[in-house]
């Protein structure tokens, strides 16, 4: 792949300001009904969109100060996060705010105008089962390892993983392994690149990947590319963008990015995009949306497409916020 | 994060251009859900939770199924003491009941969604027989009667939905509340038989979609339920087992079938006290299986993987005991040579494949591994023969096959490492 973005034919030329356009768009339709219909989404989507837009260079293409505002009026008493102000605190939702926070260097305002760093550790250590180490997703109690995951990404970013019994959560996520190398969404499902991904990337956070067997997770993962270049999530199923990820980087946690063709997934993933009207889709010629954007734009981040920032495959948002924020 | 609502899959993409008409019916549709929605909220924010919310909420939910903050709403008017009093168990039951066609009740093929709140009381509805177990003159096998019509016919209810959309947590959630209902309010053998239909619907559901691997779990869920003692259960490893066995056959790819069937054999062989010869025997069927497979698809990954699974009990006897106690080293030796024979013939007939010089490839190296020796020369020969195989046919994972190569010092004209 050159280096220079001007040197690729036409079909390989990522459409920069088409995609930066489209995520600026997001919060101007306040005239479409879906907009409303997603509100129980708007700090995920706001999380997906300014990671977007940090990968694409233009960090200040959504204003800070609001962006901070909007984050800081999702909170309640609790110090979890909902989806927007009104809407109950969830784990995914706190999560977001907690990275957003951390891409807009305002943890000091989470301090000095909410309810402080340590009360968001305090309501996500709460959401814990302390008998089994899981974590529910709110106070009703859905469990899955994507809220454990979260639960680490937010905690480490700030500094307060200690609050958890990462032990007990780490015995649990090895009980999901498989003998293929993957785990599955539980003990005794099957192995899923979606729940690989959430689980390596917590024993990674915790420092534990002497637990992954990745030779034979490597291959696993390798074997989840298909004819067309696109990933997908389990044997003999469709390839997707977003599933292209979660392999992608579950790849590159255990140093074996290079088991896949790179070339082919960058072609598939820009096949993805709408080059006029800016976002990726799950396959060529589907739907946009914010989700396979962000996962489209991380994956030709990783693949070291030019011009774009570097994205952390843990945390799944620029390096330079992770190395700021980690101090590493 | 796996799957998240919101996001769009498989939705072919259009111009996002709306006509004035489109524009002016969404600023409608907008003004109507804001309205609904600040209702709600000033009712929830004076912390009035009264059955005028319920049916705020309902019409909330018709609108927008996803909207978590509603259905958690509806948990604490649920929760609420005062509330429960006020409703009977029927009507409490109803409310789900309500809730639940009106989120699944956007498609004009699925059963019409009620358009008033009375329409789901159970008087006006029809079938639904008022239940009144408080009565006292009632006997009481008479309200056991009435709440095992009442728990099938709520059941019954959702199957087509589910059907519908198989993957809608809310249905899921709803039918395990009310199978809950079954365990604490009927005896335990109809408990139990409300419980064993349920299995029926599971398997239904994987006989229409064989790899979700939601209903595999809700599988897993019911069968542990019919073993707990509270159902007076026994094990079911048997008939899980042979249910696997039904998956398999119908569609030898289906690899969640597999799957489970690796998940279960430990526990299987365990509970028939299977001796060391009964154990061998049984490892025996099950090579003989999947060989016979792989005859007919070597091209299927799904069967490779379990064929791995079989051979990884042999590689690391320590961790897989189940199948192979009592094996010595050349026993497991033996039986690993046979399949890497086994599996040479297949090139007879075979030539382009790769997942078979893959297999090839792995299992020389636990052969030799098992042995505690380096590949013999005619050994090496084959690996890099079959390396140079796997790069022309999969170029793809080249990467893999270049690491694989400098580990194992394979690369053409170089010596022993
Ligand atoms: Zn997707």
């Amino acid at each position: 792949m050159p280096q220079n973005f001007d040197q690729l034919p036409e079909e390989l030329q990522l459409a920069t300001s088409a995609h930066v356009k489209y995520v600026q768009s997001l919060d101007t339709r306040k005239d479409e009904y879906d907009y409303w219909l997603t509100e129980h989404l708007r700090l995920n989507g706001l999380y997906w969109g300014l990671t977007s837009l940090h990968l694409l260079g233009r960090p200040d293409a959504l204003p800070r100060a609001e962006t901070i505002d909007f984050v800081l009026s999702c909170q309640h008493d609790s110090g979890g996060f909902g989806a927007a102000p009104g809407h109950d605190a969830h784990m995914l939702s706190t999560v977001s705010a907690v990275q957003i926070l951390a891409m807009v260097d305002a943890f000091d305002e989470l301090e000095t105008r909410g309810k402080g760093k340590a009360q968001v550790g305090k309501y996500i250590a709460s959401l814990q089962n302390p008998q089994t180490g899981t974590f529910a997703g709110d106070e009703w109690g859905e469990e899955d390892t994507r809220f454990l995951y979260g639960a680490f990404n937010a905690l480490s970013l700030l500094g307060l993983l200690h609050l958890v019994d990462v032990e007990k959560a780490i015995n649990h996520i090895a009980a999901c392994a498989n003998f293929d190398g993957g785990y599955g969404v539980s003990p005794g499902a099957e192995s899923h690149a979606g729940q690989i991904f959430t689980c390596v990337a917590a024993l990674t956070i915790a420092g534990r990947q002497d637990l992954v067997d990745k030779g034979r997770l490597g291959r696993w993962l390798s074997e989840r590319q298909i004819a067309g270049g696109g990933l997908n999530g389990r044997p003999e199923k469709k390839e997707d963008v977003c599933y292209s990820w979660w392999v992608l980087s579950s790849l590159e946690m255990i140093g074996k990015t290079h088991w896949i063709d790179k070339d082919q997934l960058i072609a598939f993933i820009l096949r993805c995009q709408d080059p006029e009207r800016g976002g990726i889709s799950d396959r060529p010629g589907d739907m946009v949306d914010v989700w396979h954007t962000v996962f489209g734009l991380a994956g030709l981040s990783l693949l070291q497409y030019p011009g774009l920032q570097p994205v952390d495959e843990v945390y799944c948002m620029p390096k330079s916020t992770t190395a700021r924020v980690l101090g590493r | 994060m796996a799957d998240q609502g919101g996001s769009q899959h498989g939705i072919a993409r259009t111009s996002r251009v709306r006509t004035e008409e489109q524009k002016k019916r969404d600023l409608e549709r907008i003004k109507k859900y804001r309205e609904l929605e600040d209702q709600v909220r000033s009712h929830v924010s004076r912390g009035d939770y009264s059955p005028s919310v319920f049916q705020l909420t309902s019409k909330l939910l018709r609108l927008n199924p996803e909207y978590y903050t509603i259905w958690n709403t509806i948990g604490w008017v649920i929760m609420l003491d005062g509330v429960l009093e006020y409703f009977s168990y029927r009507h409490y039951n109803t409310i789900f009941h309500q809730l639940l066609v009106i989120v699944v009740g956007h498609d004009p093929a699925r059963p019409r969604v009620p358009d008033s709140w009375e329409e789901c009381a159970p008087d006006a509805s029809g079938v639904r027989k008022d239940n009144n177990i408080e009565a006292a003159t009632a006997a009481a096998a008479a309200a056991e009667q009435q709440d095992l019509s009442t728990i099938k016919t709520e059941l019954n209810f959702t199957i087509p939905l589910l059907l519908e959309s198989p993957k809608c947590y809310w249905i899921w959630s709803y039918r395990l509340w009310i199978l809950q209902q079954a365990i604490q309010r009927l005896r335990s053998p109809l408990a139990r038989q409300i419980w064993e239909e349920e299995l029926g619907l599971a398997s239904k559901m994987l006989g229409k979609d064989r790899r979700n691997f939601h209903a595999w779990g809700y599988r897993r869920h019911v069968v542990a339920q019919l073993e707990s003692a509270t159902l007076q259960g026994s094990s079911m490893v048997e008939a899980e087992f042979a249910y696997t066995e039904r998956m398999i056959n119908t569609d030898l790819s289906n690899f969640s079938a597999w799957h489970s069937r690796s998940k279960l054999i430990p526990r299987l062989l365990e509970e028939r006290g299977a001796d060391d010869a009964a154990r061998r025997a049984f490892l025996d069927e099950e090579l003989n299986k999947i060989r016979e497979a792989l005859n007919v698809g070597p091209e299927d990954q799904s069967l490779w993987y379990y064929h791995q699974f079989l051979v990884l009990n042999l590689v690391y006897p320590d961790k897989h005991p189940a199948m192979t106690r009592g094996l010595t080293t050349q026993d497991r030796v033996a039986y690993l040579r046979r399949e890497v024979d086994e599996i040479k013939d297949l090139l007879e007939d075979y030539t382009d494949v790769k997942l078979i010089y893959e297999g090839l490839f792995e299992y020389t190296l636990y052969l030799c591994q098992l042995e505690g020796r380096q590949p013999d020369t005619g050994e090496r020969a084959d690996l890099v023969a079959w390396l140079g195989k796997l790069k022309r046919l999969d170029p793809m994972r080249n990467g893999r096959w270049a690491d694989l190569e400098r580990e194992l010092g394979l690369k053409e004209g170089g010596g022993e490492e």
